[in-house]
Formats: C-alpha cells, sequence, structure tokens
C-alpha cells in the first residue's frame, strides 16, 4: 500500500497540512467560545463583537481546511483504488490461459470491485485519521493546561467509545457474513422455484418451495436481530458516554468555579470538546475494524500480482520470418495440469499452404492441438516449430497475430459488428470488412440486421443465433489476414444447409495460408487437402479423406460416431426455436 | 465525514415517487403492519421518551451554571449532576430496548413480506412465468425486499429519533428563551436550503457514480471473458486502452461527488460556528440586558448539535425512503397481479372412478385457445376422448400447438372455450391439491433442485417417506443407478442438477411421477438425445411408469409415437387425423408421409 501511496505525494501533503490547520481551527473555537463568555459576557474586559469576528474568520478557516482535507484524502484514495485497478487488469490481462481456465470471472470481478474498495476505505481513513490523532493530543493538551482534574472527568469516558466502535466493528462482520450466505441461500432457493417452476406446478410441489423460503426467511430474521442486538448495546453508547463526559464537566467544573479555580467558559469549552471528539473516535473504532478487512482484500490482490504470466516473450525472441508457414510437432507431449497427457509423442508435418483436417474422437486432444500453436500453452516435452522456429522463441505478439484461430465456442465483444469484424485491426477500410464477411457467408445476414455492420451486439445488443455467431468470428479471422489459420469447429453450429453455402469462399480463404481443420462433418472435412486421425494423444491415420475411409476401421468408427452426435445438434438447434413444452414458441407468448 | 459515498450511491434511486403514489404507499403499508400497531406505538413512546432524556441534557448544564454556580449552590450543582447521569444511563436503556423491538417489527414484517410474496408468485398461473424474466422476479424477492430493509432495520428508528429531537430541541430552546431561540432560527433556513441543494446534486452525482461503476465492470467483465480471443489475436494493448477510458471515467465520476460533497459538509461545520456565534453575540447582549442567564446560553450551544445534525441526518434519508417507496411499489404490483387460472370457490376433488384413482378419462371438449385476448388462436375446436388407461401420442410439427394442448390438459391455462374434463370433472371445478394427485406433469428437461437426490425425488410427494421413494426407484428398475454415486441417493446436488447427466436427471424426474404414483400422467418427451449410457434404461424407466396408466405424450420420436395405442396428429391447431399407427399408416395421409421420411433417415444413419 505504501508503494501505491508514493507517487502521489503532493495530495498527500495537502491533505495532511489541511488536516492539520483543521485540527487548529478546531480546538481554538472552543477556546474562543470561552474567551466571548469569561471576557465579553460574564466580565466587560474587551467588546463583544471581537470575539464574535474572531470566531467567525476561525469558522470560515476551519471549513476551508475541511474541504481541502476531504477533498485530498478522496482523491487520493481513488487515484490509489483506480491505478491498482489498472494495474490489477493489465496483469490479469498477461495472465496465461492455464490460469484462466481455474479462475472463476465471478471472483476475478470481486478482487477489481469490492476489494479494492476494501482498500480504498482505508486508505480514505488514513490522512482522516492522522488529522483527528493530533487534534485529540491536542484537545488533551489544551484541558490539562486548563485543568488536569476538568480534563480527567471530561474524557475519561470518552476511550470506550473507541473501543465499543472497534468491538462493534469486529462482532458485526461474523454475523453479517453469515446474514449475507443466509440471504444468498435465499434469493437461492426463489430462483429455483422460479426457473424449476414447471416442476413445481407440475407436481403441485408449491407448498415445499414455501416452507423452503419461509425456512430461509426465518433464518435472515434471526441473523437480523442479531445485528440489531450488536448495535443495540453500540448506538446507545454513542449518545451515553459523551453525557458521562458533560455530567462530570459540570459536577467538576462547577465546584472549581464556586472554588475560584475555573471561569463558566472553561465548562462551555470542555463541553465542545466533548461533542468534537465523538465523531473522530467513532472513526478510529472503525479504522480499526476495518484494517483486518483491508489485509484481507489487499492479500487476495496481491495473490492474483503475483502470479507470474507463464507465457512470456523469450529474451532474445526473434521476428517470425515472411513467406510461407509450415508447421511441424516434434514429439510434442502436452498434459492440462497434473492428469494424464492429452498428447503424447505427437509428429505431425504440415507444409507452407497446405490444409490439414484433424479428425478424432471427443477428447483426443484435437483442440489442443490447435491452442498450441498460438502457445496458448507451453508444451511439456518436444516442441512446435512454425517456418523452421520453435514458436517459443518466437515474438509472441506476432506469433499470434500470423495465426487466426476460430474457437467453438465463439465470444463476441459488445461492439458493433463491423467493429467485431474487424478486431485484429481496428484501422481496417470498410471494403475489407465487407470481403470478410462475404468470405465466411456472413454478409447477407449482417446486411439484414436492423443496423447493417454497425449493430451492436451483445448484451444489450442485438442477439445473433449460434451459426451467425461463428460466421462473424469466421469474418474476423479472415480479417487478421493469418498465415496459419484455425478452424476449431468453427461451423459446427452453422445451419448445414447454409454451411454448403459458405464453403466456396471458406475453400477460397484457405487458398495459400496453412489451414488446420477440426471438424466432424464429412463436407467439411472434404475442404482439406489432406486428413489425420489423432487417438490417443498421437497421429494413427494420415491421408485423404478416401484413403482412410477405406483403410482406417478407426477412422470409420469415429466419423460414425460424430454423425450422430451430429444429428443431435441438429435435433437440438430445431429444438431453439421447436414447439417445446418447456419453452414455448407460440409467438404470441413471447412477446 | 459521515458514512461515506458509498452507501450513499447504493440507495439512490433510479425513479422517484410522486406525493400521491408515496401517500398510497404508506396507507397500503400501514394497513399492512396491524398485527404490530400495538408494539409500533409501544416503540414510539419509548423513543418520545429516548428523546426527552437526551433532551434533558443541556437543560440541566443550563440549571447547574445558573443555580449552581451563579447561585452559588454546591448541592443545586450535585442534584445537577446527578439526574444527568441517572437520565443518561435512562436513555441508554431505552435506547437499547427501542432498537431491538423496532429490529423486531421491522424484520419481523419483512419476513411477512418475503412470505406473502413467495406465497403469492406460487399460486400464479404459469403463463405468467412465461411473460416475466425470472431475474425480475428473483429481484422482487430479493433486491427489492434488500431495498426496504436499509429503511427498516436502522432507518425508521433513526428517522422517527431525529424528528423527535429536532421537534423537542425548538422546544426546549422556545422555553428557555424565545429571543435567543427566534435569533438561531435565522440559520436555520440556509442549513435546510443547503442540504437540499446537496441531496438533489449528490443524487445526480451519485447516479453518474454508480453508471461509471457499471461501465466499467462490464468492460472488465467482457475483458475477462473474451481474454482467449483478446489473447488470440493480441489485442491485449487496446482492450487496455478501452479499459483505461472506463476505469478513468469512474474516477472522474467519483471526483465529481468528492467535490460536491467537499464544498456540503465544510459549510455544514461553518453553519454551527456561525450557530455558536449567533448564540454568543445576541444571547451576550441579551445577558447584558437581563433578558437571559449564561447558563441558558451556555445550553443554546449545546442545543444547536440537535438542531442541525436532525436536518442532515434526515436530508440523507430521502434516498433510503425514494428507493424503498419504489421498490414497495414493484412488490405491490407483483402482489397485485391475479393468477389467470385460480381455484374458484366451492371447487371440488377430482372424482374417483376406482379406489385408487386409476382408470380415469381425459376428456378435451370442443377446445379453443389463445395465449391472451388479442392474439391469434393457437387450438381451434379439438375434440379428443382419451379413454382410461390409454397411451395417447401427440404428434405434430414445430408451433402445431400440441405442447399448447398438453398444457391445457394440465390446466397450465384455460381453454377460451370448451372445455377439458378429467374423471368426468370440468377442470375448473375441481382443486387443485385433488388435480395434481391425479395428473402429473413431467418436463421434458429433469430440472432439479439443490439438495440431495432423495429431496429431489420427494417433490413428487413431499410426505412421502425414505421407504417411499426407494419403492418408486426400484418400481422404475433403476434403484441400481444411483448405487455409483457417493452417497448413494443422498448425494447432494446443485441448483439445476449440473453435475447429472442429462438421462440421470431424466430419471430423478421419472421417480418423482412415479413417487407421485398418479392416475394421469403428461409427458413431454425430451428433443434431444441422451447419452448412450442411459438412454436405454430412461426408455424402460419411461415404459414401466407409462404402464396401467392414462397417459398423454407429446412424442417428439415417432418410435415413441408408434408404441402408443393411439396417435393424435395436430397441425395449424386443429386435430388432423386421429387413430392407431397402422391404421395412419395404412391411411397415407400426414402421420405416413412423416414416418415414411423418418425411417429412411434411420436406415442412412445405420
Amino acid at each position: 500500500m505504501r508503494d501505491a501511496l508514493r507517487p502521489h505525494k503532493k495530495w498527500s501533503r495537502i491533505g495532511i497540512a489541511a488536516g492539520g490547520g483543521w485540527a487548529a481551527a478546531r480546538v481554538a473555537i472552543p477556546l474562543l467560545a470561552a474567551a466571548a463568555i469569561d471576557r465579553s459576557i460574564e466580565h466587560t474586559r474587551d467588546p463583544l463583537w471581537t470575539w464574535i469576528v474572531i470566531l467567525v474568520g476561525a469558522g470560515v478557516f476551519q471549513g476551508l481546511c475541511t474541504g481541502m482535507r476531504r477533498y485530498a484524502a478522496f482523491r487520493l484514495a481513488y487515484r490509489v483504488e483506480t491505478d491498482m485497478r489498472m494495474q490489477l487488469v493489465a496483469h490479469l490481462q498477461r495472465l496465461h490461459f492455464a490460469y484462466h481456465d481455474t479462475a472463476q470471472t465471478g471472483q476475478l470481478m470481486a478482487n477489481a470491485a469490492s476489494d479494492l474498495n476494501q482498500v480504498n476505505q482505508t486508505v480514505v481513513l488514513i490522512p482522516l485519521t492522522i488529522a483527528s490523532t493530533i487534534m485529540m493530543v491536542a484537545v488533551i493538551v489544551v484541558l490539562v493546561i486548563i485543568s488536569p482534574g476538568l480534563c480527567v472527568f471530561a474524557l475519561i469516558a470518552l476511550p470506550f467509545l473507541q473501543l465499543s466502535a472497534a468491538r462493534f466493528s469486529r462482532r458485526m462482520f461474523p454475523i453479517g457474513m453469515s446474514l449475507q450466505n443466509e440471504l444468498s441461500r435465499y434469493s437461492g432457493s426463489v430462483e429455483e422455484s422460479i426457473t424449476g417452476i414447471r416442476v413445481v406446478k407440475g407436481f403441485g410441489a408449491e407448498r415445499r418451495q414455501i416452507a423452503s423460503v419461509d425456512n430461509h426467511s426465518a433464518g435472515i430474521y434471526e441473523r437480523s436481530i442479531a445485528a440489531a442486538r450488536e448495535r443495540a448495546w453500540f448506538l446507545p453508547i454513542i449518545d451515553l458516554l459523551p453525557a458521562l463526559g458533560l455530567a462530570g464537566i459540570l459536577w467538576y467544573g462547577g465546584h472549581q468555579v464556586l472554588e475560584g479555580h475555573l471561569q463558566i467558559g472553561d465548562i462551555l469549552a470542555a463541553n465542545l470538546y466533548v461533542l468534537m471528539l465523538i465523531w473522530p473516535l467513532r472513526m478510529l473504532g472503525q479504522l480499526i475494524g476495518q484494517i483486518p478487512r483491508s489485509i484481507a482484500a489487499s492479500a487476495r490482490i496481491h495473490d492474483v500480482l503475483a502470479t507470474d504470466p507463464q507465457i512470456v516473450d523469450a529474451p532474445e525472441a526473434q521476428s517470425l520470418a515472411s513467406g510461407g508457414a509450415d508447421l511441424r510437432f516434434e514429439h510434442v507431449t502436452f498434459g492440462y495440469g497434473n492428469g494424464r497427457p492429452v498428447l503424447d509423442g505427437l509428429d505431425l508435418v504440415i507444409p507452407a499452404g497446405q490444409a490439414v483436417a484433424l479428425v478424432g474422437a471427443t477428447a483426443a486432444g484435437k483442440s489442443t492441438v490447435a491452442r498450441l500453436i498460438p502457445r496458448f500453452y507451453d508444451v511439456d516435452d518436444g516442441r512446435i516449430l512454425i517456418g523452421g522456429v520453435d514458436v517459443r522463441e518466437l515474438r509472441l505478439a506476432e506469433l499470434r497475430r500470423a495465426i487466426g484461430i476460430v474457437f467453438e465456442d465463439t465470444f463476441l465483444f459488445t461492439e458493433s459488428v463491423r467493429d467485431n469484424i474487424a478486431f485484429a485491426d481496428p484501422g481496417a477500410p470498410m471494403e475489407a470488412v465487407r470481403r470478410a464477411a462475404r468470405l465466411a457467408g456472413a454478409e447477407e445476414f449482417i446486411e439484414g440486421l436492423p443496423g447493417g455492420f454497425d449493430t451492436l451486439l451483445g448484451q444489450h445488443g442485438y442477439t445473433l443465433s449460434g451459426g451467425q455467431r461463428q460466421r462473424v468470428a469466421i469474418a474476423r479471422a479472415v480479417l487478421a489476414d493469418p498465415k496459419v489459420l484455425i478452424l476449431d469447429d468453427a461451423t459446427s453450429s452453422v445451419d448445414p444447409t447454409k454451411e454448403h453455402e459458405i464453403r466456396a469462399a471458406l475453400a477460397e480463404v484457405m487458398r495459400d495460408r496453412t489451414t488446420l481443420i477440426i471438424a466432424h462433418r464429412p463436407a467439411t472435412i472434404a475442404l482439406a487437402d489432406r486428413v489425420v486421425l489423432l487417438d490417443g494423444g498421437r497421429i494413427v491415420a494420415d491421408g485423404t479423406h478416401d484413403d482412410l475411409l477405406a483403410s482406417s476401421e478407426r477412422y470409420r468408427e469415429v466419423l460414425a460416431r460424430a454423425e450422430l452426435s451430429a444429428a443431435h445438434v441438429q435435433a437440438d438447434s430445431s429444438a431453439d426455436d421447436g414447439d417445446e413444452f418447456d419453452r414455448d414458441a407460440e409467438p404470441e407468448v413471447s412477446r | 465525514m459521515r458514512g461515506g459515498g458509498r452507501r450513499l450511491a447504493d440507495s439512490v434511486p433510479d425513479e422517484v415517487i410522486s406525493r400521491a403514489q408515496a401517500q398510497r404507499l404508506v396507507r397500503r403499508l400501514w394497513s399492512m403492519l396491524d398485527d404490530y400497531y400495538v408494539r409500533i406505538f409501544v416503540a414510539v413512546f419509548l423513543l418520545m421518551l429516548q428523546v426527552g432524556t437526551l433532551l434533558a441534557g443541556p437543560a440541566l448544564v443550563a440549571y447547574g451554571i445558573d443555580h449552581g454556580i451563579k447561585g452559588r449552590s454546591g448541592a443545586a450543582l450535585d442534584r445537577a449532576a446527578l439526574v444527568y447521569v441517572v437520565l443518561a444511563l435512562i436513555a441508554f436503556v431505552l435506547g437499547r430496548t427501542v432498537t431491538v423491538l423496532v429490529a423486531k417489527i421491522g424484520e419481523g414484517y419483512l419476513q411477512d413480506l418475503r412470505g406473502t410474496v413467495f406465497r403469492h408468485l406460487m399460486s400464479l398461473s404459469l403463463g405468467f412465468f412465461e411473460r416475466e424474466q425470472t431475474g425480475r422476479l428473483v429481484a422482487r424477492m430479493t433486491s427489492d425486499i434488500d431495498a426496504l430493509e436499509d429503511l427498516v432495520s436502522q432507518g425508521l428508528v433513526l428517522m422517527v429519533q431525529n424528528v423527535l429531537l429536532f421537534l423537542g430541541a425548538v422546544l426546549a430552546i422556545f422555553l428557555l428563551s424565545w429571543r435567543l431561540a427566534l435569533a438561531v432560527f435565522v440559520i436555520v433556513p440556509p442549513v435546510f436550503m443547503a442540504s437540499r441543494w446537496f441531496r438533489r446534486v449528490s443524487n445526480v452525482a451519485y447516479r453518474e457514480v454508480r453508471d461509471s461503476i457499471a461501465t466499467n465492470m462490464s468492460t472488465l467483465q467482457e475483458g475477462l471473458e473474451g481474454i482467449r480471443v483478446v489473447q488470440a489475436y493480441a489485442r491485449e494493448p487496446s482492450f487496455r486502452d478501452r479499459f483505461h477510458g472506463t476505469n478513468e471515467g469512474q474516477y472522474d465520476a467519483n471526483l465529481v461527488a468528492v467535490r460536491i460533497s467537499s464544498l456540503y459538509f465544510p459549510s455544514v461545520e461553518f453553519t454551527s460556528v456561525l450557530g455558536y456565534a449567533v448564540i454568543l453575540g445576541f444571547g451576550g447582549l441579551l445577558v447584558h440586558d437581563g433578558f437571559t442567564t449564561v447558563g441558558v446560553v451556555t445550553a443554546f450551544v449545546l442545543y444547536l448539535v440537535n438542531l442541525f445534525d436532525p436536518i442532515n441526518q434526515l436530508s440523507q434519508f430521502y434516498n433510503t425512503v425514494q428507493s424503498a417507496a419504489a421498490a414497495l411499489d414493484k412488490v405491490f404490483i407483483l402482489l397485485d397481479t391475479r393468477p389467470t387460472v385460480a381455484e374458484r370457490v366451492g371447487a371440488f376433488d377430482v372424482p374417483s372412478v376406482e379406489g385408487d384413482g386409476r382408470g380415469i378419462g381425459v376428456d378435451v371438449d370442443h377446445v379453443s385457445f389463445a395465449y391472451g385476448p388479442d392474439a391469434d388462436l393457437v387450438l381451434h375446436d379439438v375434440t379428443l376422448h382419451i379413454a382410461p388407461g390409454e397411451r395417447m401420442a401427440l404428434v405434430g410439427p414445430t408451433g402445431a400447438g400440441k405442447s399448447t394442448l398438453a398444457k391445457l390438459l394440465a390446466r397450465f391455462y384455460d381453454p377460451v372455450e370448451g372445455t377439458v374434463q378429467v374423471g368426468g370433472a370440468d377442470l375448473r371445478d375441481i382443486t387443485f391439491a385433488s388435480l395434481r394427485r391425479t395428473m402429473c406433469v413431467v418436463p421434458q428437461e429433469g430440472y432439479l433442485f439443490a439438495g440431495s437426490l432423495r429431496d429431489n425425488i420427494r417433490v413428487g410427494r413431499v410426505d412421502a417417506t425414505d421407504a417411499d421413494v426407494d419403492a418408486a426407484i426400484a418400481a422404475l428398475g433403476v434403484g441400481h443407478h444411483f448405487d455409483s454415486f457417493p452417497d448413494g441417493l443422498d448425494t447432494e446436488v446443485q441448483e439445476g442438477g449440473s453435475r447429472l447427466s442429462a438421462g440421470e436427471r431424466q430419471i430423478v424426474s421419472l421417480a418423482r411421477a412415479a413417487l407421485a404414483d398418479p392416475g394421469v400422467l403428461v409427458l413431454d418427451e425430451a428433443t434431444s438425445n441422451l447419452d448412450p449410457g442411459t438412454e436405454h434404461e430412461v426408455e424402460q424407466a419411461l415404459e414401466r411408469l407409462m404402464s396401467g396408466r392414462t397417459v398423454v405424450v407429446v412424442a417428439h420420436r415417432l418410435s415413441t409415437a408408434a408404441r402408443a395405442d393411439r396417435i393424435a396428429v395436430i397441425d395449424a391447431g386443429g386435430l388432423a387425423e386421429l387413430g392407431t399407427h397402422d391404421e395412419l399408416v395404412a391411411r397415407g395421409g400426414r402421420y405416413a408421409s412423416l414416418y415414411a421420411a423418418w425411417q429412411t433417415h434411420h436406415q442412412d444413419a445405420a
């Protein structure tokens, strides 16, 4: 945290200076009020208006300092939070695929939002606490100078306020957590009753769900009351302790005045000091309660930042040579995590410009082969060469720009269709975007969208069908103009009748590019010059489609099974707009 | 720095509730609180006592100064201090009691509200759930009621307390010295106006903050979800730029809010110093002229905090109240939605034909149906008699209305014209409880609730014993299936049941129906194929479940249809063909051509 504060010395200094000014003004004001009473009301030593003017002047000065102190503290805290978030996000971006495979988006979002917010709250409190501490010390000094006895009576009860605030904060935390848990169980119960409403209605199980929701609701009540009991200890103490101080001042101070040691103004000043200290003490308690949470939050952030990216440029990384890019897998072995190897001594050579279809059963490792080429993961053993150079010795950004990969699960951004296609090269002319869309068989449907190429996609925009999304993703890869094109089951959701239309265009895209196609449908496989069959982490058959059909029993088996699951996909995609019981598609209902 | 900005930002309402709307809401809220009236009055009474004891403090200081010090009476001084301490302790006890009491009232009300809203939700018809988004309905039960929580748990006490404190302080200063009180009131309007200004500007600013956070977080979320694409195209720098933009946007929005509060809070501090100045200046003149005493002037200084603090606190409650009112409004709208399919008064149980409820037929008589008053008819004039124990398959193209017909059989909707009868009684005349005992609907996806598999099966019949559940599973011949699970039937599953395969979920779903043991079964066949491992098992279990019952199955596979006693072909909202498989194939109509197409396809695949 100290490192994070260092670049902001200017505002730290302004904040501390303003805090000092504020503390001075706060300590002065009760003394001025006391002086007004003793010198101008009780006696007439000075004209009343002089003290009043000085008092108002001190008020103005105090106001200026308060404003400046507050602004500096928050500006600093938000600056730190914003910078740390940027640092966190930039770091997350550099982390390797394997990290993101296990990290949950929700968790990372929580790091970037609530954890950083916790840190922010502590940073805000630091300068305020420094100023408040200065003020408290000054108040004690002033009171001791006026009368040590009065100081004792006025302030003796107050430390309990800070202790109570810290205790309250500490005790509320587990209750709050447990309340949050009960609330989330409750909302889970509500949610499943609604998403499963057909089961609930179909079996008349409403009462079962009501019992479950009532149960959680009672749990919420119980924990809320537990929280209220804690509040019921703490909140009245905020009124009680100062009141004890004021009573003590009245009694002790009053007798001192009777004995001629003090003046009435001193009683007023001591009263004002007590009232003044309530908030700083509460805040100090709050800070004490807040610190462990902030530490825990910054530890979580630190964990993320301490994870080193595993896929980085080698110290003397080379540029990719121009010209064709042949691919060579040399005895490649790879497994995810500590599990069994997915690829086991794989050897494969793809000459520049050739299109190879990679076929294999589910989980045979086809996608893994595809993901090793752009170094989403690094091989455990063996090596992968592109243009004769080990991919690990190339500059990562250049390597990836030279490869266009289309994943099976297409991710599109909440941007226009045009921006999604021009993702690799945002400055690409419209003509290039249009051409890429045409080659991916997407131009026609894009023109039919409400805003054509400017249609906004995603969450708040237009929703495309699975096949349309895949075609936009293919266009995105086409526009990148890669040397190596990888289509990982990239047309699986495209309607078979439409796939036929884009096949010719795809053939044009693939010309002069080294292409790896992962596919199940014979029609797609037919796009390739050559087919390799992957089984048990190695290539077990290699040749043309017809060769393999004739020679490999395993190939026929894999194709037959793929056909079956392709039939399922068709059934599923027709079910998307089918006349189902569960998601009835009668248009009157959906509108 | 009070409370910090974040909480304020959270509670800034999206829409503002009008005065008339607010009055209506308050009236309705009040009428729902009738169980709590006594406790509410007790709480308000205790609050008044507490505020009274708190406000006595400064007056005691005035008494101590004027009678003890100026009157040179040590005894008066002792008296004042002692009473002060006693009252402070009483205030403490009262404060504790009131806080707990009000929490019990408020949380009790929220618990009632959760129960009422959920019971109401469960009573609504399926059509309602098909129109509404799940997320919005869940929000009514969660975030909207949570918005009331802030108000109920602390807001209400603080609000009433602050109002009482302010009024009490006004009363106290007028009683002590009306002249000085009038002078003090000169500065109340600026304080009031400043806090109104702050409320208005800060609402706008905090809404900006909230929007900027939402934008920034959704940029981040997209960046994280799309990280593979970003890395694949080496576009990290451009995403960083984009995030930098939204991240700085959040910072800027926060700074605007901070600037506003950095103007407001100092002015509040200044007005209190100004207050001291007015009290001491004008009060000093009044003391010189003999209109008041030093003790009273001191008390005024102490009362000042009780005048200004409530104004500031109350202006902050405005947001909490607005959010709560907006949330309450949405909850009430939900409560006002009437179920379109409801049990009528005097509904009776399904007449049982034979003791066990089997042998019940279903009759569809001249039924027409549309999903809304202005919508086109989905079914028109369909008549179909399903004999007791008969298995009827509904087939037809997508959108023909076969699922709609099945929904009418289950009384998820009521027909626009015509009647649906079970065991000879119109569905609209019988109780839901008896209908669900007589007829079960098995949807095509086996939906699982969070909990054990056993509890999931028990959805079919809540009071079933473990032995009943085992028996139901055994009856389906799938008893062994869950033996391989770590805890057998006690294995816990998550909502949606993601750890189980589609086939296993389907088995649980069928077991529910077996446990409910209805005379009539309405089935929607799964369209997607199951994993080969369980497909056969599911089919067998289904066969056993159907035997001996009246069954209506929405068939997606013609093999299922072929095994039914009779087949009804639904097309364009009407009954196109009806007969046995052999009859329909022989007739050479629509079913025959569907069947022929299906057969060729299967031979190809084989």
